[in-house]
């Protein structure tokens, strides 16, 4: 059963495509990796997909609803963590969690908060205001927002970024744990070791266009790592690190 | 610097109409020109230049108060853009280079922005009316002063502020007691607070005396010297980012907000503790008093100072009330970035709404306070009834305009001068409808009220307008920038 499905995605930013006739789809129970070079258009269709953004043209549609027509009821069902973390400057962790809680409507809200707090580590944080908290403390609480209501589909946008290897660790079996329950990723990241490890199936972006999308396993050539089928996918070959090779 | 300056406005509305707010500015300068014989009939040439400078003053005030926000302005509006302002963090450079560029950047740039676009408006005007263009120059030197010690003296205290709040309040004071004792007692005098006015009433065409006009000139560049000096000596080179911990309020704000419901009482209980943990409340309130008592001290100068008898009066007052609210719905949508409500099942008009809302429970107290009080001065207890409803009905307009025009980003698109023009014509002509009406009341009662309640009624007919329109126009805008 298809849970994400885009048809011919288009978004023009004033003369400037940011994505070209993308089209996508991800069935229940896929951990999805969604890659490109920075500037591809990744969060772009990231957010067409969880209703943040309108395309240009095309449709898409998340677990039914119609992301165009219904954008507040394709955000009621889903989770989602942005690329930047930004809780809200004033609130404290449990303060955010709160809110999103009664926005959400949730049940048992006592016990949830608790669960994440207790999860990210960050009842030691209790007290401390979002704008006074470290990068990492930010964003295990987007984190904490987007799982709070327990979503049968997540958007992670570069969810491993700004963590420390334990709470990657952490992370990464929650969301294996996730998959196994059927539940669906979708995610956008630049660490390709860790995506290797989690996807089954992925695409390739650049300059809009997806250029590679199947099963990990039938993409990748012999003796290939996903991130020798990056380069090969978006045109490069691997480079060394001293910026002085590349001219040479 | 001033590149970043012109990205960052033009980035608000697009370069075009970003460009065309300093040619708006020429264009009202150059029909006030045409027009200035005309009023000079109700208000006399030396009160328009004690305006002008006063307003040049204010106007260099507010531009440096940006650096009372520092930091924390550029973290909440900009989390996401890396600044010049930041190079000491980043680049051998140190503060006070950095500072000293922002200062001449705000000089230069808003200059050029305001005072250079009404100057030219005014020469260009010049040979149609006969206006001197020594006056002309004069006048732009003089407001030039001006702006400029009211930004040295912003800088100044800024710096101040992030070293000693209790200094700051010091000082704030002691310009207040300036003020507060020229109003009372007319001791000292608006030169001595403001010396670059000694200077405009000393040349062309308020006065012909070189000699004093100098002395005033030199005094003004002094002044503004020390208190930039000062401020470069002082500034702090690096700035303790201090932890506070917090209790846990959202809760306890949420069970005290049950006349709401739903996802709206969620969303309110979060605006009010917004608004108390960013101390916006007190930013607030006194941008919302210091017009109100601006507004009664020219208004009493007028009448009893100039002994031009206009006949303000309560109902006067509480239209202006109204009218006046605007900033504090700007200020709402400066209390913190919005970014992360697009994460969640909430829409920008119901953000909006909830924003109208914190707006009126925050104002009315004292609005209602304000125009009772000065109906109890003026004794004029029997307009009070009227004057209540005025003031209801125009807050109401206009923070719902205003929300319908602007949205959640109202500072920047009053940038745009298509919506910039737009808030003008619909807050302009019932002001001056109001204001008219009100000066007749004592003439003609029957007339003037009937013609003020022909006003409300339209007034609230384009608010249920505006009001419905919020959903239509906004609700496909996303969060996001």
């Amino acid at each position: 059963m298809a849970v994400i499905e885009g048809r011919e995605l288009v978004k023009d930013y004033g003369g400037m495509k940011a994505l070209d006739r993308v089209s996508i789809t991800v069935e229940e129970g896929d951990f999805f990796g969604f890659f490109g070079p920075n500037g591809a258009g990744k969060t772009t269709l990231i957010r067409i997909l969880t209703g943040q953004l309108e395309p240009t043209s095309g449709s898409a549609t998340v677990l039914g609803v119609d992301v165009v027509k219904e954008p507040m009821r394709v955000k009621e069902l889903i989770g989602i963590v942005p690329e930047v973390e930004s809780p809200p400057t004033y609130l404290t962790a449990y303060e955010y969690l709160y809110f999103v809680g009664k926005v959400r409507k949730l049940d048992n809200l006592e016990d949830r908060i608790g669960k994440w707090l207790a999860f990210f580590d960050l009842e030691e944080k209790k007290g401390t205001i979002c704008k006074d908290m470290s990068k990492g403390m930010r964003q295990k609480v987007m984190l904490a927002s987007a799982f709070i209501h327990e979503p049968k589909v997540l958007f992670l946008d570069e969810p491993f970024i700004n963590l420390d290897p334990i709470y990657q660790r952490q992370l990464r079996e929650y969301l294996e744990g996730f998959v196994e329950k059927r539940g669906t990723v979708f995610m956008a990241s630049h660490i390709l070791e860790i995506s290797e490890r989690l996807c089954n199936r992925l695409a390739i972006v650049n300059l809009g266009k997806v250029v590679s999308e199947g099963k990990i396993e039938d993409l990748l050539r012999e003796g290939e790592n996903l991130e020798k089928l990056f380069l090969r996918s978006v045109g490069l070959k691997a480079l060394g690190g001293d910026p002085a090779r590349k001219t040479s | 610097m001033l590149k970043e300056e012109f990205r960052t406005h033009a980035s608000y509305s697009g370069k075009q109409r970003f460009l065309t707010f300093p040619l708006f500015v020429l264009v009202l300068a150059f029909f006030s020109g045409l027009t200035l014989e005309r009023m000079t009939e109700q208000v006399p040439l030396e009160q328009m230049g004690v305006f002008a400078n006063l307003s040049a003053f204010l106007y260099g005030l507010s531009v440096g108060a940006f650096g009372l926000m520092g930091r924390e302005y550029l973290e909440r509006r900009h989390g996401t853009s890396n600044y010049l302002v930041a190079m000491p963090y980043l680049l051998p450079l140190s503060f006070r280079t950095t500072f000293i560029g922002i200062y001449l950047r705000d000089a230069v740039f808003y200059v050029l922005l305001l005072l250079a676009p009404a100057t030219l408006g005014l020469i260009l005007v010049a040979p149609i009316v006969g206006f001197h263009l020594t006056s002309i120059g004069l006048l732009f030197v003089a407001v030039l002063l001006s702006f400029m010690f009211g930004l040295s003296l912003s800088f100044l205290a800024s710096v101040v502020y992030i070293r000693s709040k209790a200094a700051f309040l010091g000082i704030t004071a002691a310009i207040g007691v300036l003020f507060g004792s020229h109003a009372i007692l007319a001791v000292p005098s608006l030169e001595f607070i403001v010396p670059s006015l000694g200077f405009q009433m000393n040349v062309r065409p308020f006065g012909d005396d070189p000699g004093t006009a100098a002395l005033y000139a030199l005094v003004v560049l002094l002044a503004t010297s020390v208190f930039t000096l000062l401020a470069y000596g002082l500034v702090q080179i690096r700035i303790n980012i201090a932890s506070k911990m917090h209790a846990d309020l959202l809760p306890k704000i949420y069970e005290r907000t049950g006349f709401m419901e739903g996802i709206n009482r969620t969303l309110m209980s979060k605006e009010f503790l917004d608004l108390r943990r960013s101390g916006t409340v007190a930013k607030m309130f006194f941008s919302f008093v210091l017009p109100l008592l601006f507004l009664s001290f020219t208004t009493w100068y007028v009448n009893y100072g100039l002994s031009i008898p206009v006949g303000f009066n309560a109902v006067f007052y509480a239209a202006m009330v109204g009218f006046v609210g605007v900033m504090m719905y700007s200020w709402l949508n400066n209390v913190d970035l919005a970014e992360y409500y697009s994460l969640l099942p909430v829409t920008v008009p119901q953000l909006i709404k909830i924003r109208i809302l914190v707006f009126l429970i925050l104002t009315m107290g004292i609005s209602t306070f304000f125009v009772v009080a000065i109906s109890v001065l003026n004794g004029e207890t029997e307009l009070l009834w009227l004057a209540l409803i005025v003031m209801f009905i125009t807050s109401l307009y206009t923070v719902v305009m205003t929300a319908y025009l602007t949205g959640l980003k109202t500072n920047t698109f009053l940038f745009d001068t298509s919506v910039l023009m737009r808030f003008s014509v619909l807050s302009f002509f019932p002001d001056v409808c109001l204001t008219i009406l009100s000066f007749t009341l004592q003439a003609d009662w029957a007339i003037a009220v009937a013609g003020i309640t022909l006003v409300l009624v339209m007034l609230s007919l384009a608010t249920v307008v505006f009001f419905r329109g919020i959903d239509m126009k906004w609700d496909r805008t996303p969060f996001t920038a």
